[in-house]
């Protein structure tokens, strides 16, 4: 910014200047300029309070990307600083209490003013999950999606909640200023209000409609852009961000690589790392990392997600009673929402599961990963317990979200555990494995559905359920043995070495999601004692605590294998001999390969004569297969099959050659 | 008709809710007998709780009509 620059006086002559080309200043004692200021650049401008102008020299990028001189034209500035090379030009009504940086842009804007006090977005109460209130948070610029996520949900620890309070108020009183900033590098056109705003480094803001009570987070390298038509009030904008064609944001916090546009409309909301919102509504949501929602008539409200994806028409009901809305929905990390599927919360749905239809009673399935989850013309929900296990949508969205991280050229503030197959989410497959075969064997074969929390069960399908989610596990854990075995002999460690755990690691049965930030229950529980105590009592402390437990996620996940692995098969790991590690390896071979021979089986059916209904328009039965082709490619031309076919190689391969290295350990 | 014939066709009755003198040799499935894909796994679910086998899932899921379905399940008895 401008405050450690040198000002000096304005000399008589510049005055005389500035007078002669259409300048007036309340008290020209109160301008002061830099020593190198070409007074030329400054024309039609009124000055009001103390003003502080640097330089003007050169030249800056305008919003639309043009190359303008720098100056001051035609602009009314009060109580202002600005830097080095800055264009500030047509301001309709003026620019008051602003610290300006250097190769700033101001064009065509109606007003841009700070308030005594403002907060800039800082302290809004955002009343997530449930509109009445109950889970506010309050938003500060360094808040992470884990310190949210506690703030918001684990509202039963009201000292946690206390402390995290006091934390969030901290950062919010540090906030609080009677100068705005627009840091270096910012271009503004084209905006008609904007009041209480920083806006920092490099951001653009261009065509958006009004501004107010917020800030733009942004550096040179994850630059922020807020658009045409914007509204925004109350609001919290992360860095690589792209709010745009007429979205409204409001009291929202918009986290970093998020984007947000097309008349989206978020209220009450917080959206974090890479979410991407268009067309439709969002009220009161907690959107967790990667939560997506692309189309029209698709209203999401009171609800808890992340790794989401909601399709066109997705509707939710909270139900708003005499006494406000009390009811919840939580949709756990990796579900998808068909077109037009609605649901009235309170519901759970389980990782990775697929809602299809109308549900209008509750149910609770997050025992119950992977399921293909449907509503019968009554409203019942049907479920098929594991069906996704296998599909090509869980493969491709495992193998995508890494990559489309768009959180480059900042500070990453959503730690976020990317693994499709984790503990938490193999243990909740553990625990629906053992309901679901604890039905099987005592239903009676007359049977025809059963109730699991709320849901319906074809009796038949619970033998599948088990042996989806059976197949997993087995695959989840043997892949977790071998690739450390792997490492172990890599390092040239022996198979003792290979199966320790590290002394810091920490065992927990059950495990969590935080915002997309999977740890150990015991960690978490650790994370409230250190909080509630005081012993961590400012946000430094907290994101640094969950920095360290996202960085031990592999060996406490390693910690969590081995007594999973010991529950499952019954096999000590820490006897485990040669020949035994050959066998493990030789299992996974044969159960991965399944595993990737049913994924290749459900992408064939995109290649069916169902799926080409529709092609050959107005040809032959062969001109249907050749328009398919033309259009969709063939099954063993197709990219993912060929990464399917090649990964099944790849794993012959790896198998072969572990076999191989521990030929020579036995 | 043999009798794995018999009962998978009462099977697929039971399963799809279709009148078994509809279901011939030839119905496929999905295109001739209206099954969704969730109704094949149940299928599938169906045919091993009738036979008292366990399937190997790659084939049957990739069994398009009831004639097959017969010889993929004798292959298993």
């Amino acid at each position: 910014m401008s405050s450690g620059k040198q000002y000096t006086a304005l000399s008589d002559s510049q005055i005389e200047q500035l007078k002669s080309q259409g300048c007036r200043a309340e008290d020209w004692s109160c301008v002061s300029v830099a020593k190198r200021l070409d007074v030329s650049r400054v024309i039609n401008t009124r000055f009001e309070g103390t003003i502080r102008i640097g330089d003007l020299s050169g030249t800056v990028t305008s919003a639309s990307g043009l190359i303008r001189p720098c100056g001051i034209e035609d602009a009314t500035l009060i109580s202002c600083t600005l830097g080095d090379s800055v264009r500030v030009v047509n301001i309709g009504s003026h620019i008051a209490n602003y610290d300006i940086g250097d190769g700033v842009c101001i064009e065509d804007v109606g007003i841009i003013q700070t308030n005594p006090g403002a907060l800039f977005g800082h302290g809004t109460e955002v009343e997530v999950l449930n509109e009445g209130g109950g889970r506010e948070v309050s938003l500060f610029t360094r808040m992470s999606s884990q310190f949210a996520h506690l703030l918001c949900m684990h509202r039963y620890r009201p000292k946690l909640i206390e402390q995290l309070e006091a934390i969030a108020d901290d950062q919010v009183q540090r906030a609080k200023s009677d100068i705005g900033k627009i840091a270096a590098g910012v271009r503004i056109a084209g905006v008609p209000r904007i009041i209480d705003v920083n806006i920092n480094e490099s951001a653009i803001i261009w065509g958006a409609s009004a501004l107010v009570n917020g800030t733009v987070l942004s550096t040179a390298d994850a630059p922020t852009l807020i658009g045409d038509g914007v509204q925004a009030h109350d609001f919290i904008v992360g860095e690589a961000t792209n709010i745009t064609q007429g979205a409204i944001v409001a009291k929202s916090y918009i986290g970093q690589g998020c984007q947000v546009g097309k008349q989206f409309s978020a209220e009450g909301s917080l959206f974090f790392a890479n979410c991407e919102a268009f067309h439709g509504e969002a009220c009161s949501i907690f959107a967790g990392p990667y939560t997506v929602t692309h189309h029209k008539s698709t209203l999401l409200i009171a609800g808890l997600y992340s790794f989401y994806n909601a399709g066109s028409g997705t509707n939710q009901s909270n139900h708003m009673y005499k006494l406000g809305p009390v009811h919840e929905g939580k949709l756990e990390r990796g579900c998808k929402t068909g077109s037009f599927s609605y649901m009235m919360w309170p519901c759970r749905v389980g990782p990775f599961s697929v809602v299809l239809g109308k549900h209008t009673r509750t149910f609770d399935l997050s025992d119950f990963p992977f399921s293909h989850i449907e509503a019968a013309h009554d409203g019942r929900c049907m479920v098929v317990p594991g069906l996704n296990l296998s599909t090509v949508g869980t493969v491709r969205d495992g193998a995508k979200w890494p990559t489309r991280d768009r959180r480059e050229g900042c500070v990453l503030r959503d730690r976020i555990s990317f693994d499709v197959f984790s503990p938490m989410v193999v243990g909740r497959m553990i625990n629906g494995h053992d309901r679901l075969k604890e039905l099987m064997e005592k239903t009676e074969k007359s049977v025809d559905t059963v109730t699991i929390s709320g849901a319906q069960v074809k009796r038949v399908l619970l033998r599948g359920g088990v042996k989806y989610y059976r197949s997993g596990i087995h695959t989840y854990l043997l892949e977790k043995v071998i690739a450390r075995i792997e490492g172990a002999l890599d390092r040239g460690d022996g198979l003792a070495g290979a199966m320790a755990v590290a002394p810091d690691a920490v065992y927990s049965e059950r495990w969590v999601d935080i915002g997309g930030q999977m740890m150990p229950a015991d960690r978490l529980t650790g994370l409230y004692q250190a909080v509630e105590s005081g012993q961590i009592a400012d946000v430094d402390a907290i994101e640094s605590a969950l920095d360290a437990i996202h960085s031990n996620y592999s060996e406490d996940e390693w910690a969590w294998v081995r007594q999973a692995y010991k529950k499952v098969f019954e096999v000590d790991l820490d006897q485990i001999k040669a020949d035994e590690a050959v066998a493990i390896a030789d299992k996974l071979l044969a159960d991965q390969s399944k595993f990737l021979k049913l994924i290749l089986i459900d992408a064939s059916k995109e290649f069916d004569d169902v799926t080409q209904v529709g092609f050959g328009q107005d040809g032959e039965e062969a001109d249907r297969v050749e328009d398919f082709r033309a259009v969709r490619g063939t099954y063993d031309n197709n990219k993912f099959i060929k990464q399917m076919n090649q990964a099944i190689d790849d794993l012959n391969n790896r198998i072969e050659k572990l076999r191989q290295a521990l030929a020579v350990c036995a | 008709m043999s009798d794995t014939a018999e009962r998978v066709k009462k099977v697929v009755a039971e399963t799809l809710k279709i009148d078994a003198s509809m279901i011939n040799d030839g119905s496929k499935f999905v295109e001739d007998l209206g099954a969704e894909s969730i109704q094949s796994v149940e299928l599938v679910a169906a045919f091993e709780e009738e036979f008292d086998i366990e399937m190997d899932e790659q084939g049957a899921l990739g069994v398009k009509d009831v004639g097959t379905a017969v010889a993929f399940i004798e292959k298993h008895l």
